[in-house]
C-alpha cells in the first residue's frame, strides 16, 4: 500500500505544472534557508568569536551591588558603574574549580584621554635638560653641539609659527589676535633673542615655554580605553592576542600594552598614517583618481605639512630638502613647497613615493608620538569622580589576530591591574601603607562620623580627622604591608599573583573549555554563587557585550522574521496551488472512493504527494544551497568595511554548512508542505464517490 | 433465491437551487444473483441515479435499498465504502482509470485496498483477470497508451478483480464505437456466464440492451416495464 502511495506520489510529481510551481517554491525556499542559515550561523559564530576572544570571555562576572549591568561595549560610551567584588580571591578560587572552566581573568574597564606628545614642549624640555646638565657638570663639546642643535630646532619651530601667524593675519582682523602674543613670536624670531639666549638660558626658556609654546596647538587628545587585568593571565586566556611591537609586560610589573590599532590610528604621524591607508587601498585595487576618500588623504597630506616641519631641526631640514629635490627632480624650492609637491601623489608615482617616504624621510622623523618604552601619563576619573594621574611605562603594542583592522577590537588597550586600581580610586597596597605611615606621623586617628563632634570638640582633646580617599579598607586585606614598599620605585616593584587577586576587581572573564555548554556552566556558576554567597552576577557574553550582543540577537531575529514571512507566503501559495490541483482531480479521487478507498486513504495520498514534492525539491534546493555555501566558503567573503572585520572575526568570512542547517531547513520545508496541504487534503477526502459517475470530460 | 439487490418504493430528489428535482419516484426492483440486467431509458430518466443507489455511492431520499443483504440506509459512510470495496465492482462510462498507474497497477488497486491477498497472490489474480479481458500483454502500459476499448477492458478487469457479487456499469459503451462496445458487452456476458457474477448496466443503445437477460425500462424516474429483450440475432438484424 505504501509502495503504491509512493508510486502515485512520485509519478504525480512532474505530471502537472502546478506541482512544478510548488516544487519551485519549495526548491527556492530550501535554498534560501540553507544558504541564509549557514551564512548567518557563520556570521554569528565569527561575531561571537570576536566578542568572546577579545575581552568578554564566555561569561562575565561582576558584583551584585553594582549600579549598572555589565557591559563591555556600553552604549554611548558610558562605562557601567560596577562595584568591586566582595572577595575576588574567593570567587576565582570557587569558579575555577567548576569542571568546564578553563580560566578566570580579573578585570576592570575604564577610559581616559591622553595627550599625544607635543613637539615644541618636548624640544624645550630637552633643551632645558642640556642647559641644566651644563650648569651642573660643566660644558663639554658634545653638550655644546647638542645645545646648538636643539636651539636651532626651536628656532625652526618658531619660524613655522611665525609663517603661520603671518598667514593668519592676512585673513583676520588684527584685533582678533592678542598683540602680546604676536609680539612674543616676533621677539622669538629675532636674531637678537637667540644671540642673547646663552647669557640667560633659563630666562629665555621660560619666555619660550610660557609665551610661545602655548600658541602652538597641543597634540591631539586621544581617547584611551583600557582594561586593567592580570596581563599574564589575559595573554594566556585570550589566545588571539599577540604582541606586535616591544614586548609583553613582565609578570608582576606595572605597565601598559597599547592597542596597535590605537597606536597606528592616533599616535602615528598623521602624514605617515595617511600614506599607509592610501597604500593599503591601492594595494587592494583602489585608484586615487577615482576614490574620493583617497583624494582627500592626498589633499590633506599636501596641505598639512606642519607636523613634519615642526619635527625637523635645521640639519634634518637640509637633508630632507636635498632628498626631496633629488626625488622630485627640482633644483630649487623651500621645504614646505617640496613637501607639498611630494605628497601630492598620483596613481602613477604613489608606490615610488611611498617607498621613498619610508626610506628617506621617515628616518628623519619621529613616526610615533609615543614610543615603546616611553612612560605615558594617564589621567583618569576615579569612580568617585576626582581625577588621578599615574605614570605607566608602555612596554609594547598588541593586537588580536584577524581583528587588526577592527576599531571595535582595537579600541581597548591593556594595563596591569595594580595601576588600574589606583587610577580607578582604589588604593593599592603601597599607597595605603604610605597613607598609614603619614597618618601615624601626624598623629591622625580615624574618627567615626557619628562620634565626630564629640571626638573633635567634646573632651577638648586635639584630634585631626582626615577623610580617607577610596572606598575600600585595604588595611584588613594587607595587614603585613610595610610602608617602605612605597620607597621603591613604583614601576620597579614586582607584585605577585596573590596581590592581583586579593585587591579590587570590578569584573572577571570566565573562559570555558567547552563553549557549547555555556548555558549549563552559567547555571552552575549562579548556583555556586548562591550557595557560597560569592555576591556575584554571572552573565553570558551576549548579555555582557551590550549593543553588540543585541546586534547578534537582532540579526537572528531578522532571519527568523524573514523566514517566517516566506514561510507564510509559501504556505499560502502552496495551499492555493494544491487546492487547484485537488479540484482538477476530483474525478480521479471520486473513482478511488467509489472503488472502495476510505477517506483516510485519500488524505494520506494527497499529503504524501506534497511530502514527496517537499523531499525531492527540498533535497535539490538543499543540495544547491550546500554547493553555494561550499563555494562561497572556499572563496570567503571579503570584509569591505573596518567594522566588518569584527563581525567576520578576520579579513574574510568563510561560511560553512553544518548538518543542522540542512536538517532545520528540510524540517521547516516539510512542515510547510504538509501544513499547507492539510486543507486541500481534507477537501479531497470529502469528494463524494458519486463524483466518479459524473462525466464532464 | 434471495435477491442480491432489493429496492422497495425508493424516492430520490436532488435540490437544484431552491427547487427539488425528483430523479426517482417510487421505484421497486429485485435483482437475483447471476442476472445480466440492462437499465434502459432516455437521458434524465433516472438510470444513473438508480445505479448510484444500487452502487452505494448515493443514498435514497425515501424507501429502502438492500444490497447483498444490507440495508444501505443503516450503514455508515465507512461501512458503505467497505461494502463497495468487497461486494460491488464498477465500470464507468469514461473508464476512470488512474492515469499515473500502469494497467497492472490499476487492476491491482482494489486488491491493495482489500488487503486480503499477498503480493504474489495479487500478481497471479491480476494477471488472470488481464488474460480474461485479453489485455495481459499491455500490463505495463499506461492508460494513455491504450485505445478506448482497451481501457474499458482494463476497467472491466478492475471491476472484477476483487471478486464482487455485483458489477455495475454506467453506459459502458457510450464512449466506444459500436464494434468495440459490442466486444465489451460480449466480454461482460462471458464473465457473467462463467462466474455467475451479477451485472447491472445502463444503456440507451438497443443493440447493447439485446444482450441482457432482462431490460428495466425507466421513464421520468419510474419503472415503466421489465421485459425480456428480443433475441440477440434479431437485435443484430435490426440495423
Amino acid at each position: 500500500m505504501l509502495r503504491l502511495l509512493l508510486q502515485v506520489s512520485l509519478r504525480n510529481l512532474f505530471r502537472s505544472r502546478i506541482n512544478l510551481l510548488i516544487g519551485a517554491i519549495i526548491f527556492f525556499y530550501t535554498l534560501l534557508l540553507v544558504v541564509g542559515g549557514a551564512m548567518l550561523d557563520s556570521l554569528l559564530g565569527s561575531m561571537s568569536r570576536s566578542i568572546v576572544g577579545t575581552v568578554s570571555g564566555h561569561i562575565q562576572l561582576y558584583s551584585v551591588t553594582s549600579r549598572d549591568p555589565m557591559s563591555i561595549w556600553p552604549t554611548m560610551g558610558n562605562e557601567p558603574d560596577l562595584s568591586p567584588m566582595q572577595d575576588y580571591q574567593r570567587v576565582e578560587g570557587a569558579i575555577s574549580k567548576l569542571p568546564n572552566v578553563k580560566a578566570v581573568v580579573p578585570m576592570g574597564i575604564n577610559g581616559s584621554l591622553i595627550t599625544s606628545g607635543n613637539t615644541v614642549d618636548l624640544t624645550l624640555a630637552e633643551l632645558r635638560g642640556v642647559v641644566r646638565e651644563e650648569k651642573e657638570n660643566g660644558k663639554t663639546a658634545e653638550l655644546e653641539a647638542e645645545r646648538q642643535s636643539l636651539k636651532e630646532h626651536v628656532r625652526q619651530i618658531v619660524r613655522v609659527l611665525h609663517t603661520d601667524l603671518g598667514r593668519a593675519t592676512e585673513m583676520e582682523t588684527t584685533e582678533a589676535r592678542d598683540p602680546e602674543a604676536l609680539a612674543a613670536v616676533e621677539r622669538a624670531s629675532s636674531d637678537a633673542f637667540w644671540q642673547g639666549f646663552d647669557e640667560d638660558p633659563y630666562g629665555a626658556l621660560e619666555f619660550l615655554e610660557n609665551k610661545v609654546a602655548p600658541q602652538l596647538p597641543d597634540g591631539d587628545l586621544v581617547p584611551l580605553r583600557y582594561v586593567g587585568t592580570d596581563l599574564d593571565g589575559f595573554a594566556k586566556s585570550f589566545d588571539r592576542m599577540e604582541i606586535v611591537d616591544g614586548q609583553a609586560v613582565p609578570p608582576g610589573r606595572r605597565g601598559m600594552l597599547l592597542s596597535k590599532f590605537i597606536y597606528e590610528q592616533y599616535l602615528k604621524l598623521k602624514t605617515a598614517r595617511r600614506m599607509d591607508l592610501i597604500k593599503e587601498a591601492v594595494d587592494t585595487g583602489a585608484l586615487i583618481s577615482t576614490d574620493p576618500e583617497l583624494q582627500r588623504y592626498v589633499h590633506q597630506n599636501a596641505q598639512q605639512t606642519r607636523e613634519i616641519l615642526l619635527q625637523l631641526d635645521p640639519l634634518k631640514s637640509e637633508q630632507a630638502v636635498r632628498a626631496l629635490r633629488a626625488s622630485l627632480g627640482r633644483s630649487d624650492g623651500t621645504l614646505p613647497e617640496l613637501l607639498s609637491a611630494f605628497f601630492a601623489v598620483t596613481d602613477d608615482n604613489f608606490q615610488a613615493r611611498y617607498a621613498f617616504f619610508y626610506k628617506e624621510l621617515a628616518p628623519l622623523l619621529q613616526l610615533y608620538r609615543l614610543r615603546v618604552g616611553d612612560v605615558l601619563t594617564i589621567t583618569a576619573f576615579t569612580r568617585s569622580g576626582y581625577t588621578k594621574s599615574l605614570n605607566i611605562p608602555v612596554w609594547g603594542t598588541f593586537r588580536f589576530k584577524g581583528l587588526e583592522k577592527s576599531p571595535l577590537a582595537g579600541n581597548i588597550s591593556l594595563m596591569d591591574i595594580m595601576s588600574f586600581r589606583e587610577l580607578y580610586g582604589y588604593l593599592g597596597a603601597d599607597t595605603s601603607a604610605e597613607i598609614q605611615a603619614l597618618k601615624q606621623e601626624a598623629g591622625a586617628q580615624a574618627v567615626d562620623r557619628t562620634h565626630a563632634e564629640e571626638e573633635l570638640f567634646g573632651s577638648g582633646r586635639k584630634v585631626v580627622a582626615e577623610a580617607t580617599p577610596g572606598l575600600i579598607d585595604d588595611k584588613k586585606a594587607f595587614p603585613g604591608t610595610a610602608a617602605n614598599l612605597r620607597r621603591k620605585d613604583l614601576q620597579q616593584r614586582v607584585f605577585d599573583h596573590a596581590e592581583i587577586s586579593r585587591g579590587v576587581v570590578l569584573n572577571a572573564a570566565v573562559i570555558l573549555k567547552d563553549p557549547s555548554k555555556l548555558k549549563q556552566t552559567l547555571r552552575e556558576v549562579r548556583e555556586l554563587s548562591d550557595r557560597e554567597h560569592l555576591g556575584i552576577y554571572a552573565v553570558s557574553w551576549q548579555d555582557a557585550s551590550g549593543i553588540l550582543g543585541q546586534l547578534v540577537m537582532l540579526a537572528r531575529l531578522v532571519l527568523y522574521v524573514a523566514a517566517f514571512i516566506i514561510f507564510v507566503v509559501a504556505m499560502v501559495i502552496i495551499n492555493n496551488a494544491m487546492m487547484m490541483a485537488t479540484l482538477r482531480r476530483t474525478a480521479e479521487v471520486g473513482t478511488m472512493r467509489a472503488i472502495g478507498a476510505q477517506r483516510p486513504f485519500v488524505l494520506t495520498m494527497v499529503l504524501s504527494e506534497t511530502l514527496t514534492l517537499g523531499v525531492v525539491f527540498g533535497a535539490a534546493g538543499a543540495l544547491l544551497g550546500a554547493g553555494i555555501v561550499g563555494w562561497v566558503g572556499a572563496k570567503g567573503i571579503r570584509a569591505t568595511a573596518d567594522i566588518m572585520y569584527f563581525f567576520f572575526s578576520g579579513p574574510r568570512l568563510y561560511p560553512h554548512l553544518s548538518i543542522s542547517n540542512v536538517i532545520a531547513a528540510m524540517g521547516i520545508v516539510l512542515v510547510v508542505s504538509v501544513v499547507s496541504t492539510l486543507y486541500p487534503a481534507f477537501l479531497a477526502a470529502r469528494v463524494p464517490p458519486v463524483r466518479a459517475m459524473q462525466t464532464d470530460e | 433465491m434471495a435477491p442480491i439487490v432489493s429496492i422497495v418504493d425508493v424516492y430520490k430528489e436532488y435540490s437544484l437551487g431552491k427547487t427539488l428535482v425528483p430523479a426517482l419516484r417510487g421505484v421497486s426492483l429485485d435483482v437475483v444473483a447471476g442476472e445480466f440486467i440492462s437499465i434502459a431509458g432516455p437521458s434524465g430518466s433516472g438510470k444513473t441515479t438508480l445505479l448510484n443507489l444500487i452502487g452505494c455511492v448515493d443514498v435514497a431520499t425515501r424507501g429502502t435499498v438492500v444490497v447483498a443483504g444490507r440495508n444501505t440506509a443503516e450503514l455508515s459512510e465507512r461501512e458503505l465504502t467497505s461494502l463497495r470495496l468487497n461486494t460491488i465492482g464498477f465500470i464507468f462510462q469514461s473508464f476512470n482509470l488512474v492515469p499515473v498507474l500502469s494497467v497492472f497497477q490499476n487492476v491491482e488497486f482494489p486488491l491493495l485496498l482489500q488487503r486480503k491477498l499477498s503480493a504474489p497472490e495479487r500478481r497471479k489474480r491480476v494477471m488472470l483477470l488481464l488474460e480474461q479481458v485479453g489485455i495481459a500483454t499491455h500490463a505495463d502500459h499506461r492508460p494513455s497508451e491504450l485505445s478506448g476499448g482497451q481501457r474499458q477492458r482494463v476497467a472491466v478487469a478492475r471491476a472484477l478483480v476483487g471478486s464482487p457479487q455485483l458489477v455495475l456499469a454506467d453506459e459502458p459503451t457510450a464512449n466506444l464505437d459500436s464494434v468495440t462496445g459490442e466486444h465489451i458487452i460480449d466480454l461482460m456476458k462471458e464473465l457473467n456466464e462463467r462466474d455467475g457474477t451479477t451485472f447491472i448496466f445502463s444503456t440507451h443503445d438497443a443493440r447493447v440492451m439485446s444482450h441482457a437477460n432482462a431490460v428495466i425500462r425507466l421513464e421520468d424516474g419510474q419503472i415503466v416495464g421489465r421485459e425480456k429483450p428480443l433475441g440477440g440475432a434479431q437485435a443484430a438484424g435490426m440495423h
